[in-house]
This record gives C-alpha cells, sequence and structure tokens, in this order.
C-alpha cells in the first residue's frame, strides 16, 4: 500500500497554483455503489464538485457525487501482481465450481435453484 | 420543527427513497435498523462457529477449502454489516468495541440456530443447505430496505450466498445419492434441525416492531411471508432426495394456498436465544471472548504503528 497517492500515474503535484486533482465518484442510483470516472482540478472541495457535476454529470442520472483529494487516496502499486496473486484453483469459491449440482438434482427429479430466482420469488409476489 | 422533519422524513419513506447514514431520522427509525443490523451482524459472526468446527474434519481436501471459504465470507459479511451498525450507533455514543462486548455480554442476541449443536457431517451439509436457505430468504427480502447502505452491502452478501447454497447443496446431493449409512445420517441431522428451521423466521404474530419497521420500509414481508415462501422452495426438494420431514401435520392446503405445520416450541427455542442456553450458546460466546481478548494486543499494536508512522 501506499498513500499520498500518484493514482494512474501521475504527479501528485497539481499542475495550477492553488488547486488541487480531486478523484470523482458517481453513485447512478441510490443502490449502487459510488463509482470511479475520472478526476478533476480545482481549488476546493466545493468547487471541484462543482466542476465534476458539470464535466462527468451532464447526462444519464447521478444521485450522488464524491470527490477525494488525489493525495488522500491510498492505493495498491500498479506493477505489484502478488498483491491479487491467486496460489491455486478456486473455482471451489465459485457457483461455477458446482455446475454439477444440476445434474445432480435431475436424477433426484428436482431442480437446482438459483439465487434469481429466489430474489424474483421473495421480492416480487 | 421535529415535526417538519418527520414529515419531511416519511414523505421520503413514500416516495421510496433510499436514506442515508448522515440523514435525519426518527429515533426510533434508527434504534429498530441498528437492532436488527446489529443482531444480523453478530448472527453471521456466531453462525461461523458450528461450521468452523468441521474444517478439520471435512472428508475431502474440496469440501475443507469450500466450507473455509465460507467460513470466511460469513466472517466477511458480519464485518461489513458491524460498519453500517456502526455509523448508526455513533450518534448514541456507542462503538464498534461495544457492539462486539455486546455478544459476550448478553446485550445483543443471536439467531436460535447458531445455539445448536453439529455433531455430524450431514449437519455441516444442512447448515449450508437449509440454515443459509432459510436466510437466504430473510435476507432477500430486506433487499430493497429504506436504509441505503444496509441494502447496498446486503446486495453484495446475497451475490456470495448463492455459492453458499451451491456449496450446501452439493454436500446434500452427495451424502444422498450415497449408501444407506450416508442417507440415514442425513436423515437424524434434518430431525435435528427442522423445528430450529421454522423457528428461525419469527413468531407468526405481526409484533409492534415488526408493524413500525414495514411502515418504514426497512422490511416488507411478515416473518410468516417468508417461513411460507422457505417451505414452498425447500420441501419439495427435502422430499425429492428422499428424506422424510419430521412433521406429520405438514401439507400444503390447495385451498389457502398455505402449509400448515406443526408449530415449534416458541417458548423453548425463544429462551435459547433470550439467556443463551442452548446447547452450545455458553462454549461458542466463551470462544468468541476469547478471540476477542486474545487478539487485543494486535489492535493496539496496529493504532501504535499508525501513530508511529504519522510522526
Ligand atoms: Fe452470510
Ligand atoms: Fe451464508
Amino acid at each position: 500500500m501506499r498513500s499520498g497517492g500518484v493514482a494512474n500515474g501521475a504527479g501528485a503535484a497539481a499542475s495550477r497554483p492553488g488547486h488541487e486533482v480531486y478523484e470523482v465518484f458517481v453513485q447512478s442510483s441510490a443502490l449502487e455503489p459510488h463509482t470511479h470516472v475520472g478526476s478533476v482540478l480545482a481549488p476546493s472541495a466545493e468547487w471541484a464538485l462543482q466542476v465534476a457535476r458539470e464535466n462527468f454529470a451532464r447526462r444519464g442520472t447521478a444521485v450522488n457525487l464524491w470527490v477525494v483529494r488525489r493525495r488522500d487516496i491510498a492505493a495498491t502499486p500498479a506493477d505489484d501482481g502478488d498483491f491479487f496473486v491467486r496460489e491455486f484453483d478456486r473455482t471451489y469459491r465459485e457457483v461455477s465450481g458446482y455446475s454439477d449440482n444440476a445434474r445432480r438434482w435431475k436424477r433426484f427429479k428436482a431442480r437446482a435453484m438459483t439465487m434469481d430466482e429466489v430474489m424474483d420469488d421473495v421480492r416480487g409476489g | 420543527m421535529t415535526q417538519t422533519l418527520y414529515t419531511r422524513f416519511m414523505a421520503r419513506i413514500e416516495r421510496g427513497e433510499k436514506i442515508e447514514a448522515a440523514d435525519w431520522m426518527p429515533d426510533d427509525y434508527r434504534q429498530l435498523l441498528l437492532r436488527l443490523i446489529h443482531m444480523h451482524a453478530v448472527s453471521e459472526i456466531m453462525g461461523a462457529y458450528p461450521e468452523k468446527e468441521w474444517v478439520p474434519r471435512a472428508p475431502t481436501l474440496r469440501r475443507k477449502l469450500s466450507l473455509m471459504a465460507k467460513v470466511q465470507d460469513e466472517i466477511g459479511h458480519g464485518q461489513l454489516l458491524l460498519r453500517v451498525a456502526e455509523d448508526l450507533a455513533e450518534p448514541l455514543g456507542r462503538t464498534r468495541d461495544d457492539l462486539m462486548r455486546d455478544v459476550m455480554t448478553g446485550r445483543v442476541k443471536f439467531h436460535n440456530v447458531f445455539h445448536l449443536e453439529a455433531p455430524t457431517w450431514a449437519d455441516a451439509g444442512i447448515i449450508g443447505w437449509l440454515v443459509d436457505g432459510a436466510a437466504i430468504i430473510t435476507q432477500t427480502a430486506l433487499l430493497d430496505c429504506s436504509y441505503g447502505p444496509y441494502a447496498r452491502v446486503l446486495r453484495r452478501i446475497c451475490a456470495e450466498e448463492s455459492f453458499h447454497m451451491q456449496h450446501g447443496e452439493s454436500i446434500i446431493l452427495t451424502l444422498a445419492e450415497g449408501t444407506p449409512a450416508q442417507r440415514e445420517m442425513l436423515q437424524e441431522a434434518l430431525e435435528r434441525w427442522w423445528e430450529a428451521l421454522l423457528f428461525f423466521f419469527g413468531p407468526p404474530e405481526v409484533t409492534a416492531s415488526a408493524r413500525k419497521m414495514m411502515e418504514y420500509r426497512i422490511r416488507s414481508r411478515t416473518n410468516e411471508e417468508l417461513r411460507q415462501k422457505f417451505l414452498s422452495r425447500y420441501v419439495p426438494r427435502i422430499r425429492a432426495v428422499g428424506l422424510r420431514i419430521p412433521d406429520s401435520r405438514l401439507r400444503f392446503d390447495e385451498e389457502t394456498g398455505r402449509w400448515t405445520y406443526t408449530e415449534p416450541d416458541w417458548e423453548r427455542l425463544g429462551r435459547m436465544v433470550r439467556e443463551n442456553d442452548g446447547p452450545k450458546s455458553r462454549e461458542r460466546i466463551g470462544l468468541r471472548r476469547r478471540a476477542h481478548e486474545e487478539q487485543a494486543w494486535v489492535r493496539d499494536a496496529l493504532v501504535r504503528a499508525g501513530h508511529a508512522a504519522m510522526v
């Protein structure tokens, strides 16, 4: 980890005196997480929000914006693949690792269940 | 003043808007949510205990890996939920440490199913299949909760639960396809868990606080509606794999479109949750306390290291 980040390889210093780089996160609906969309250069957080709205929320829906000073972001180094390394096959953690369940249910004359089907059932009718 | 805030809040709820941590909310909205999410968080953590008991004894390496992955997920769910609870507890002057200590002092309860014994590998299978199955139903029912941070975290949790669903099915399919001894073990495990599974959804009466939660759109389904969903989804599958459900009165009434069943012993199982007097309650709370206390030095060291890095 590092802080005072040089996110995306750019320098931490702003290219205009009295300004700072703010990373911008847009939330498209209240149920979605905020998503990183890019950055703006601004003299204050308030101003960064105004610029972010003009740059990133001109169309589409947005319910909320976050701006975070780039130097306040801690990030993993872009060239450290080891940080995310998977030492061995991890399909045992995935739904895809159990694709034989469906066939096995069939032998019992029953159907495998899916999460989507439960969601529709419980949230719907 | 409070009156206009309240009117505005209710108008937001009725428009289907999501409430965020820093928004104004009535005290009872905060209290109801905090109680719900605190219990949910603690149940995820205490829920890992019966399964973790089977990690060293899992029958194959692959089962051991998937069980460990599941235990890790459940603790992870506890972490995500605690964070949501902490933000709600903060204005009340309560911290993460308080929320965790509440488990040890009995101030917060956890789900009945996690007070029980899991004596065989088939119990680990029934937990993965049916306890998670029941929990998936109660959690999906909260996906539309009016509190944004909870609704968003539940989305992540439900995505991971889809693996738990497959993991549980896989274990019980193997046992059901197995030898007569394996099938018998599965049957016995089902008999141990059935009553507790019905209890899990809570009493059929709609209590005053349940009604309030519906008014606030924290939840939209009654306990009984969810229990009925569970029965409709799982009874046919339980029977399909050749298991007998230990309830001679269980049947689907075509006329009312509802399941009738023998009511669980609300009094006895309720006491188990209220007083932590289930067969495994004390032992698991003891393990939780030990983990909390023995790791205190790590938390302290991290804080000291953080301060050192700042100077
Ligand atoms: Fe979970
Ligand atoms: Fe789970």
